[in-house]
């Protein structure tokens, strides 16, 4: 009870709820956005593996594909979920019996948003199961079954998640049961669908289940037993020191200093690294849009797919300047270094990664010349001006940067504002202007060349724009130093 | 050298210091004492632009802090672990401050030799990130690097929190005799025994005002015992 207690108060007291009532609010919507999307989605998965044209019943399709739905669940929360142990150091000493304060984490671990799935994904399924003409008692067999292994699933994590080598061994085994599908006849997505087609025929079967759970339970409670010591499992993960002193970069001078920083602080800590690997799968955005006509024949899709596909690094990464350094911000606001030159830093690490990306989005050209060219002025406009509007964002963004702790769900939403939304306006309704009336009236070339143009007029006047954002910065100093410092 | 002038910081209508005047001259090793609240650190914040003076000014060299960053160049500090960087390693960090001092590696090497008692050997070539180093070895590495490229005023506070025996006596010795005497030196502690050794000047605060500005005598300990213990 008492550890319930805590709890509670751990819960409610965090910064979060402190937050605007505006912000809630919009987090609040944009949640309830993505849980009807996926609700929607799922209600829409039954309907749409049709009987009739695939010739299966709809469930036996969906448990094929469950397999691989658990993997990809499986990866998805070893680089977000994190157990709740931080807190147990505090209480290792006081008089609660360690059985007891396990039980307690475990426990809690089952109210985290990963193991919603049951509900979003499998219940929406489940009704749809139940509207066609299948019994209550298989309906809930099947859906009981799952929730057993999402439960199964979250308590494996913590296992896979204490040890990188782990992770290697799930996706061996996930590379193993692709091959073997493809080039064997043992197929065992296939095999597991005929698990879950069993309950479905024989409900009672769903109770072997519990088995697995159990199994997992007993397994990461005696891991976590075995670890219960501040040294041992509860401790922070030191971490091996990577060497390299990235003396290729010296030839930028001075500026290399920052940038040198800014290179270790990505590769050396969880969350930046998080931030760059979600900014890679940017450059993929365009065989969305670049691949489908309809989104041809529109100017302002083809624009911001142009945008995202360069932009993804500057455009996350500058969110967060100065958070990143939110650790150390009074070092660097006493040391020897002034505002703009840190500015002009950030600046040229975001144009070098956008050159980059731009360099990797060269066989785009494969979809026509004309979706190069949206790219390449597209790649302009974020080097020019995005790096700028981006790191005036980043200025609002006042949540001071825990480096090494994984994001939880919505934590990236936290320091959201409205102005930071307000900020897509000249991000990207701009540039699609900046395209669409020349191009409306002189053809889509002289669209690119406004679009690209803007963006080098951003990279000549940069010293300008540095002297502006800087004033700003300055202006918000204390600020943020306060906020930093909490 | 650093001159504060009607200097006050208030928290809503919680005043938590006010300074009438306050001059510190070049080569001053200046001690604050006081007790938990009394605004050391506040103070140092002030002097050092981390915070928003509500009324008055703090001028080093002439500069106003909150105006130009020009000052930057001649003051380094240490206040908390908010100035370590801590996913380098000790030598990256020196290495850091050094090319913001613009001081060339091998003159950071000659000057990391001097703290090789104070460093104990746990220090450099442990192939640790600093975050994983002890909060005692993280305050080492944030005092020796306060040092480096000779700035001339030095702010650490608390100095010697945190330190183990040794430490706090290598660290003493090392301010009292190698911080040259045209380094303006301010420290603040807990520690009066160390404080009066270390400084010549030593000032009081109690809640947020300077109750005593003495320069050190052999009778200075004695007197702030005494203020201590309340008699």
């Amino acid at each position: 009870m008492n550890l319930f207690s805590l709890q509670w108060k751990e819960t409610f007291r965090a910064p979060q709820w402190e937050a605007k009532i505006s912000i809630k609010i919009i987090i609040a919507l944009v949640s309830l956005y993505f849980l009807g999307a996926f609700v929607f989605g799922a209600s829409m998965t039954y309907p749409i593996l049709n009987k009739e044209i695939l010739d299966r019943e709809p469930v036996e399709v969906f448990n094929g594909i469950l397999l691989y739905i658990f993997f990809f669940e499986l990866v998805l929360r070893f680089f977000l979920q994190q157990l709740p142990v931080t807190n147990i150091q505090t209480l290792i000493l006081l008089p609660f019996k360690k059985r007891k304060i396990i039980n307690h984490v475990l426990l809690r671990s089952v109210f985290s948003g990963f193991n919603t799935t049951p509900l979003i994904i499998y219940l929406p399924f489940a009704i749809s199961m139940y509207r066609d003409d299948y019994l209550g008692s298989q309906v809930m067999a099947w859906w009981l079954a799952l929730l057993l292994v999402t439960l199964c699933l979250n308590f494996l994590i913590y296992i896979v998640n204490k040890n990188n080598l782990y992770f290697v061994l799930l996706l061996a085994v996930v590379a193993a049961t692709i091959a073997l599908d493809f080039y064997t006849q043992i197929d065992l997505g296939h095999i597991t669908g005929a698990g879950f087609d069993a309950v479905v025929k024989q409900p009672q079967l769903a109770g072997l289940f519990i088995f697995p759970l159990v199994l997992s339970y007993a397994l990461v409670f005696y891991f976590l037993k075995r670890g219960f010591y501040m040294d041992a499992g509860l401790a922070k993960k030191k971490t091996v020191v990577q060497t390299g002193d990235y003396s290729f970069l010296n030839f930028l001078g001075e500026d290399a200093l920052i940038l040198k920083n800014d290179l270790r602080m990505i590769i050396r800590n969880v969350r930046p690294r998080q931030v760059v690997l979600m900014s890679f799968l940017f450059l993929f955005y365009g065989l969305i849009f670049f691949t489908q006509d309809i989104y041809r024949q529109q100017d302002f899709v083809m624009v911001f797919a142009g945008l995202f596909v360069t932009g993804g690094f500057s455009l996350t990464f500058g969110n967060y300047v100065p958070a990143w350094d939110s650790s150390y911000y009074k070092l660097l606001m006493t040391q020897n270094i002034s505002y703009k030159k840190y500015l002009l830093s950030k600046w040229n690490l975001m144009v070098f990664v956008t050159a980059i990306s731009t360099v990797l989005a060269i066989p785009y050209v494969y979809f026509g010349w004309d979706v190069l060219g949206i790219i390449l002025a597209g790649s302009f406009f974020n080097m020019g001006l995005n790096t700028w509007t981006t790191l005036f964002g980043g200025l609002l963004n006042k949540t001071p940067m825990k480096l090494n702790v994984k994001a939880k769900a919505f934590e990236n939403t936290q320091s959201f504002s409205l102005n930071q939304f307000l900020l897509i306006i000249p991000k990207m309704i701009l540039p699609v202007l900046l395209y669409w009336l020349p191009a409306k009236f002189m053809g889509p070339a002289a669209g690119y060349l406004s679009l690209a143009g803007a963006g080098i007029l951003g990279i000549i006047f940069k010293n300008r724009l540095a002297d502006w954002i800087t004033a700003l910065y300055l202006k918000q100093k204390h600020e943020t130093i306060e906020a930093f410092n909490k | 050298m650093i001159q504060l002038n009607s200097l006050s910081k208030k928290y809503e209508e919680k005043t938590v210091l006010e300074i009438e005047t306050l001059n510190i001259n070049k080569g001053e090793h200046f001690g604050l004492v006081g007790n938990n609240g009394a605004g050391k650190t506040t103070l140092f914040s002030l002097m050092l632009d981390l915070i928003q003076a509500t009324t008055g000014t703090a001028k080093i060299n002439d500069i106003e802090v909150a105006k130009s960053e020009a000052w930057k160049k001649d003051v380094a500090a240490f206040v908390d672990d908010k100035f370590l960087i801590d996913y380098l390693t000790p030598e990256e960090y020196f290495s850091f401050v050094a090319q913001l001092r613009k001081v060339d590696p091998n003159t950071l090497n000659e000057f990391l030799q001097q703290f090789e008692a104070f460093f104990n050997g746990e220090i450099l070539n442990q192939k640790k990130y600093l975050r994983d180093f002890s909060k005692g070895n993280q305050k080492k590495v944030g005092l020796a690097a306060s040092f480096i490229g000779d700035p001339s005023i030095v702010i650490l506070d608390e100095p010697f929190a945190n330190l183990d025996p040794s430490s706090q006596i290598r660290l003493k010795s090392f301010l009292e005799s190698e911080v040259n005497k045209d380094k303006t030196l301010l420290i603040s502690s807990h520690d009066l025994n160390h404080v009066t050794d270390v400084c010549e000047r030593i000032v009081l605060l109690e809640k947020g005002t300077i109750i005593k500005d003495t320069p050190k005598s052999p009778k200075t300990l004695k007197e702030l015992e005494a203020y201590f213990s309340g008699q």
